[in-house]
This record gives structure tokens, sequence and C-alpha cells, in this order.
């Protein structure tokens, strides 16, 4: 365990180091969470009778009054968002952490080293995974104060800040993130650019968008136990994609296969 | 003397594929050994399996009295490796870069850091030791990456190729700096295509194409191969005295060269006196008497030419 936290530590020095990388993962999370705080408090201040709805809306908003509705719709739709930033954050920050190591030819000095290959993985994989977790927790918990604080009332925060949307932010987002972090290590076997890696983990954004669609259109209510039955559903996923990530990730595979 | 390395049998199959095949090899402790051989030969796989980076498909061995596949933890805290590719982080600088592998190496904050200025100073970047390494020199690189391979104090480093692509001064510093390692008793393995530097650096040598073609001291090399010799330079054309010499007993071959006589004898440290007696009788008047020296690069073609 102590070697997975000294090359924790290295990785996040090398990411200090990188200014670009740093801004465009850790400094996203809160502007984006500024942005919906804005949308949603500038949306409060709008005249009940300039906000008409586009289309066919659940059928829980029937009763809202239109800023209610307003209001509602941001507020959903932006709170997603927080699903979505921890399969973003760490397929970024793994990639360069681990392709960018193949690709600079850095793991066989590291594995020539007494250290495990599974201690190797953990600070690669906790590397990722921590900074994306704090990020989205902090950005989430300043979502929650600013729906609290600029909610036009009672019933448009209920459906907001919702049981099942908190046990999603505190459990599906870190199965998310471990399954992105998984599937970087898979595809570093395989590709050379830690772009492509990225490109290709941005698929997990797929299921994520139809949990948005699914609820914005009143298929799906993200209620506690839809969200632990999709937390159940990750984490065989995540189960099975680190099964198949730490198999890859092994001294001799790395050394002989991976180019 | 003990053996710092001993393997059997030692071999390894990709996919089908024997890229090293039934090695079996001693090290003495404290030596330089080198192994030569041709690119795709196997050395850099066989160098893995002795840094127990991969495992041998068969056969064991035992590095710094660890054996093989038993507990390759310790075995990797126990020797240096300079891989074939330097891989340095190069946003960090040569200071972060070797604190980091002296703490993978199980090296305390105190002691990692007392390491990484030791070997920053000997290998005399210590004033360059907070600037990026990807600002360095290929020299400077590989120097750090000897540095690198030495902070746990392993009593066995193997070094890949470590003076390729380095230009001749840098090359002397990182010579200098194997001799500086056999002088404290380390044992270095080194595989290397530059024939004088093996030449100059090893006590062993080992010639290697998929499997061992040949191994001894460089003198024992030539001695097998082409066997020992005098040259005798004389006043004069030198083919009249092939007669002589081949009339002698102790003399197997005998060619001339303008003034030059080529001698192939059995023992020359006791024969060259009646050589020399012979051959004044005979009337030749002598400049010099010289011992005939194949080098390692003759050795070395005559092994690998003959086997490819």
């Amino acid at each position: 365990m102590k070697k997975a936290l000294i090359v924790l530590e290295k990785e996040w020095l090398e990411l200090r180091l990188q200014r670009a990388l740093l801004f465009a993962t850790l400094f996203l999370p809160p502007l984006i969470t500024f942005i919906a705080i804005l949308g949603f408090f500038v949306i409060g201040k709008f005249a009940a009778s300039t906000i008409r709805s586009a289309g066919p809306l659940p059928p829980e908003f029937a009763s809202l009054s239109p800023l209610e509705i307003g209001q509602a719709i941001v507020g959903r739709q932006f709170s997603t968002l927080f699903l979505l930033l921890p399969i973003f954050i760490p397929s970024v920050l793994a990639s360069y952490a681990i392709v960018g190591e193949k690709r600079e030819r850095t793991l066989e000095p590291v594995l020539a080293t007494p250290i495990r290959t599974w201690e190797l993985l953990l600070g690669k994989m906790l590397a990722a995974l921590l900074p994306a977790l704090v990020i989205t927790i902090a950005s989430a918990t300043l979502f929650v104060g600013g729906i609290l604080a600029f909610a036009v009332s009672n019933r448009v925060r209920d459906m907001i800040v919702t049981p099942g949307w908190i046990l999603a932010v505190i459990v599906d987002t870190p199965l998310l993130a471990l399954i992105g972090v998984a599937l970087i290590v898979v595809l570093s076997s395989r590709v050379n650019d830690p772009r492509t890696a990225q490109q290709i983990s941005a698929v997990l954004v797929v299921p994520v968008l139809g949990l948005l669609f699914g609820q914005l259109a009143g298929v799906i209510v993200l209620g506690p136990a839809v969200a632990l039955g999709i937390a159940a559903v990750l984490a065989v996923i995540a189960a099975g994609a680190l099964w198949f990530a730490t198999r890859l990730f092994q001294r001799e595979v790395i050394l002989t296969r991976w180019r | 003397m003990a053996h710092a390395i001993e393997t059997h049998g030692l071999t390894r199959r990709f996919d089908g594929r024997v890229a090293v095949e039934g090695l079996s090899l001693s090290v003495e402790a404290g030596t330089v050994f080198g192994f030569l051989g041709p690119n795709g030969a196997g050395k850099t796989t066989t160098v893995r399996m002795l840094a127990a980076l991969i495992a041998p498909t068969d056969g064991d061995a035992i590095v710094a009295g660890h054996a093989l596949g038993v507990d390759d933890t310790a075995l990797r805290g126990s020797v240096g490796i300079l891989t074939e590719q330097p891989g340095l982080y190069d946003r960090l600088s040569a200071r972060q870069n070797l604190r980091y592998f002296a703490r993978l190496y199980d090296l305390e904050p105190a002691q990692a850091d007392a390491q990484v200025e030791r070997y920053l100073h000997l290998l005399e970047l210590w004033d360059r030791r907070d600037e990026p390494v990807g600002t360095f020199s290929k020299g400077m690189r590989q120097k750090l990456a000897i540095a690198r391979a030495l902070l746990h104090e392993p009593a066995i480093v193997f070094l890949d190729e470590p003076t390729a692509a380095l230009d001749p001064e840098a090359a002397r510093t990182v010579r200098d700096f194997v001799k500086g390692l056999r002088a404290e008793g380390r044992t270095i393995f080194l595989t290397t295509h530059n024939l004088p530097e093996a030449d100059e650096l090893c006590d062993g040598i080992g010639i290697f194409q998929r499997r061992l073609l040949r191994v001894g001291s460089p003198a024992e090399l030539r001695a097998g191969l082409f066997g020992a010799g005098t040259i005798v330079r004389v006043v004069g054309d030198a083919a009249r005295l092939v007669p002589v010499a081949r009339a002698l007993a102790f003399v197997r071959d005998a060619r001339a060269d303008g003034e030059t006589l080529t001698l192939q004898l059995d023992d020359p440290d006791s024969r060259n006196p009646d050589l020399v007696d012979a051959l004044r009788a005979a009337g030749a008047r002598i400049r010099y008497v010289e011992r005939l020296q194949h080098s390692l690069e003759d050795v070395y073609l005559r092994l690998v030419g003959g086997h490819s």
C-alpha cells in the first residue's frame, strides 16, 4: 500500500506540472456548477408569463407553475452532469497516467523496482479516481447549496435534490469512475495516444445520457430504488472491468505485448 | 569465487518462437560480464528474465542469491537495471525522478535524498538537479538512468547498451563509471554491440545468439578460436623464411606478407626464443617480435558469422 501512495504522489506531482490538463479536468466542474447555479437563479427571476413549455413534460410537472417548471427543467438537466463528470475526469487523468507512461517508455524501469503490480495499478487508479470524486462531490455539494438558496419553492427543490439523485452521486458515480479507469487500462494495451483512449472511453457517457433523456421524457424516475439498482449493475460491470484490466496490466504482458 | 548469477537451461519462448534457448551460465561476483550478440539475439529477453521482469518458460536461475520465480519482488530489490530506453519522466526534474525511484526501491525519505544527492554529484548532474529532464541531452539522460539503477546500492547491475548513441566523451565517462563500480566489488552484466568497449571492460564474455555460442575471458576466446601466435618483422622479404619456420615442430602455420612473418605456434612464451634462433640461423635480420593479437571483433564475427 505504501508504494501505491508513492505512485499516487508522483502522479499528482506530474499533474501539477501539466497546467492545461489540470485546468481542463479540475477547474471545469466548479465552472459548470457555477453556470448551473447562475442559470437556475436567472430562470427564477424571470416573469412567469415569459416561460412557455416547448413540448410535453413529465407527469410530475403537471402541478407546477411555469416558473417552477423552468427551474425544475434547468436544475434536472444540470444535476445529470454530476453523473457525467466522474466519467470524464478520471478518463483524462488515467489516460495520461497509463497510456502516457507507456508512450514515454517509463513503465519498464518502474516494473524493474520491487513494486508489486497491484500497487502500481492501485496508485495509478487512485491518482485518477480521487480527484474526480472529490471534485464531483464538492461541485455537487455546491450545486445543492445553490438549489437550496435559489429555488422558488420547496417543490422545485424536492424535484431536483431527490434521495435518488443523492444516492446516484454518492454510490453510482464512484462506480462509473472506476469503470472509466478500468476501461482506460484495458485500452492502454491497444492504443498509444491518450486522446484515443479518452475518445473510446467516452462511450460510457451513452448510458448516462440515456438516463437524462429518460428522466426528461418521464420514462425513468431516478428514485432510490432505481439508483441502487443502477449501482448493483454498475458494481457487476466494474468488478468485471477491474478483473479484465488487472489481467491485462501484468508486467509480462506490458513488457512483451504493449507496443 | 562465489557466483552472482547462475542459470541452468534458461529458456524463453514467445508464441512458439524461441527467444532464448537453454542458457546455462555462471557469472562470478565482482566481475564485469559482457553479453554480446547481434540485434534480436535475445539479449534483452535474457536481461529481463534475470532481473525478474519476465518469467522463463523453462530452466532456472539464481540471481543475487534469489531463485528466479520464488520471491521476484526481493530479487528486483537486489539488482539494478539500466533498460534499453532511459525511460525518464520528462516533466520532472532529475532530483524528482531519482527520488521517486529511490522510494520505490524501499529507501526511507532521508536516505533517498542522501542517495539522490550522492549520485547526482558522482555523475556530474548536481548543477542541473532541479531542471526538467526533458531539457537534458542524451548523455545526461543516460547518466541519470544509470544513477537510477544504483540508488539502492545493488550488488548486481544489468546495463543494457549503456553507451549506445552517446558521444565519445559521454561514453568515456560511462565506461569509467562502470570501472568504478567493478572496483567497488559490484557485478556488472553488460550487453553491448561495442566490441572494443567489451574488450576494455569485461572480465568474462558470453557470445550469444538465441543460445550461448561461447563463453570465457577475452583472452581465452581469442586463444580458443585462433590459437596463439607471433608476428616477426624482418629486414627484406619474409617469404624466404616461411619454409624455415614451417620446418619447426612447434609451428602450426606460417604466412608471409612483405617484411612480416605471421606464425601460429604452440606456447609462444616458451617457444619464441627457439623461433628467433632458427630464423637468425637462416640469415634473418629481425626488427621486432610481437604477440599476434586477434581483436574481439574477429572472435565475434567468426562465431556469430558462422552461425547466421
